[in-house]
């Protein structure tokens, strides 16, 4: 590359760069943001997601992602986890001979070095509270079950990379024992989305599936605050059983990553090569 | 009150501005520093200097500036929280890095003065 090229390529980045930042400080972006007018359907949204006076269509939780997520199109939500659970189902069918622990441990130190290791000491607390906090407060702030989830599973992430296979084993950080977390988070997802049908059918009323709020002809529906803190009717339930899910079930996709290749393909060849 | 928020706000811009200059000092160093161990030193300088430095200066800030109300207190503490965040895992992060490369050899330690580590695994100047 010339001597001119190499002027030209960062006059022009610095150009660009200076021009942006006179453009967002003169409002390049409108000096409100968000946009003072919004469509019809957000105005719908952010209008009945938390109204007390128009109870009947409001999903009585002050964050409209998650009303919308759990609440309006909650159905939808509920196939995405089912696409998910069969996604993390068949990863672990296919390798399902494989063992993931029961290997003994390596001599010598494992992974790597103290100063590291004391470190994700302490992330990983920071991260665990971090991810639950994300899942509480989804039906009132941006965040929600699956990103707290999300969150969560970084933490056995950097476990299994930063100290070992079997040390996440010895923490009780298996293969079946998340399976069994993720299969008890999706039973709670489907109590959640009965629950308001189930009550009210012992009762004698009528009421939907899916159901948080009272609706029209159905006038049963979730406490949406407890004790004077916002609760979101279904949506906190939803969340709580959701993060446990996705946590437990990205944790079993990170511990088949980890198991070396030749152990996988040792037991995907069975007796014969090339079939 | 308006004395010490308007001190607080200097001190914050000063932080930034200091900030902005370690970062444009640090990518210097990772364009021109000759091998893997120096640029590493650049690298941390702009994450030390360049990432903390002006975190705090923005929790100054926004703790001075009164029109934000009590949001002002929640920037603040984010800001805080994340420039802790960066203080312990950036150092942690460049360490594994430098360990990595020095185990594995695939960098050579070029402007040294003494290397104990490869001292204590036994090895020879190499």
């Amino acid at each position: 590359m010339g001597r001119w090229q190499k002027v030209v390529i960062t006059a022009s980045m610095v150009a660009f760069v200076a021009l942006l930042a006179l453009a967002l400080s003169a409002g390049g972006l409108g000096f409100t943001l968000p946009a003072g007018r919004v469509r019809d359907v957000a105005r719908w949204y952010l209008f009945t997601t938390f109204n007390p006076d128009l109870e009947l269509f409001s999903a009585m939780a002050p964050e409209g992602v998650t009303s919308i997520v759990w609440d309006y199109r909650g159905l939808d939500t509920l196939f995405e986890t089912a696409v998910f659970f069969l996604a993390i189902i068949g990863s672990v069918a296919i390798m399902r001979d494989i063992k993931t622990g029961g290997g003994s441990k390596p001599k010598g130190s494992t992974g790597l070095s103290p100063i590291v290791k004391t470190v994700t000491r302490i992330t990983v607390g920071i991260i665990l509270a971090v991810a639950a906090s994300i899942a509480l407060h989804g039906h009132l702030t941006p965040g929600g079950g699956f990103q707290g989830g999300a969150t969560a599973a970084v933490a056995p992430l950097l476990i299994l990379v930063i100290f070992s296979r079997y040390y996440i084993e010895r923490l009780g950080v298996s293969k079946n024992a998340m399976l069994a977390i993720r299969s008890l988070g999706l039973v709670g997802i489907a109590v959640t989305a009965f629950i308001v049908l189930a009550v009210t059918s012992l009762q004698g009323g009528v009421a939907y599936v899916f159901q948080n709020q009272p609706k029209p002809y159905a006038p049963a529906g979730m406490p949406y605050e407890v004790g004077g803190s916002l609760t979101g009717g279904t949506l906190l339930l939803f969340n709580i059983f959701e993060m446990f899910a996705v946590s437990a079930g990205f944790t079993i996709i990170f511990l088949l990553l980890a198991i070396p290749e030749s152990e996988v393909l040792g037991v995907l060849r069975g007796g014969e090569d090339g079939h | 009150m308006d004395v010490l928020n308007n001190v607080l706000i200097v001190i914050g811009e000063i932080m930034v501005a200091v900030g902005a200059v370690a970062d444009l000092i640090a990518s210097t160093g990772m364009n021109r520093f000759p091998n893997f161990f120096v640029r590493l030193h650049a690298a941390t300088v702009g994450t030390i200097w360049g990432a903390f430095v002006p975190l705090i200066g923005a929790s100054l800030i926004s703790i001075g500036a009164d029109f934000l109300g009590p949001y002002r207190y929640f920037a603040a503490g984010g800001a805080v929280v994340t420039a802790v965040l960066v203080l312990i895992l950036a150092p942690a992060g460049s360490h594994a890095l430098a360990r990595a490369a020095h185990r594995s050899r695939a960098a050579r330690v070029f402007p040294k003065v003494v290397d104990h580590l490869e001292e204590d695994r036994g090895g020879s100047d190499a």
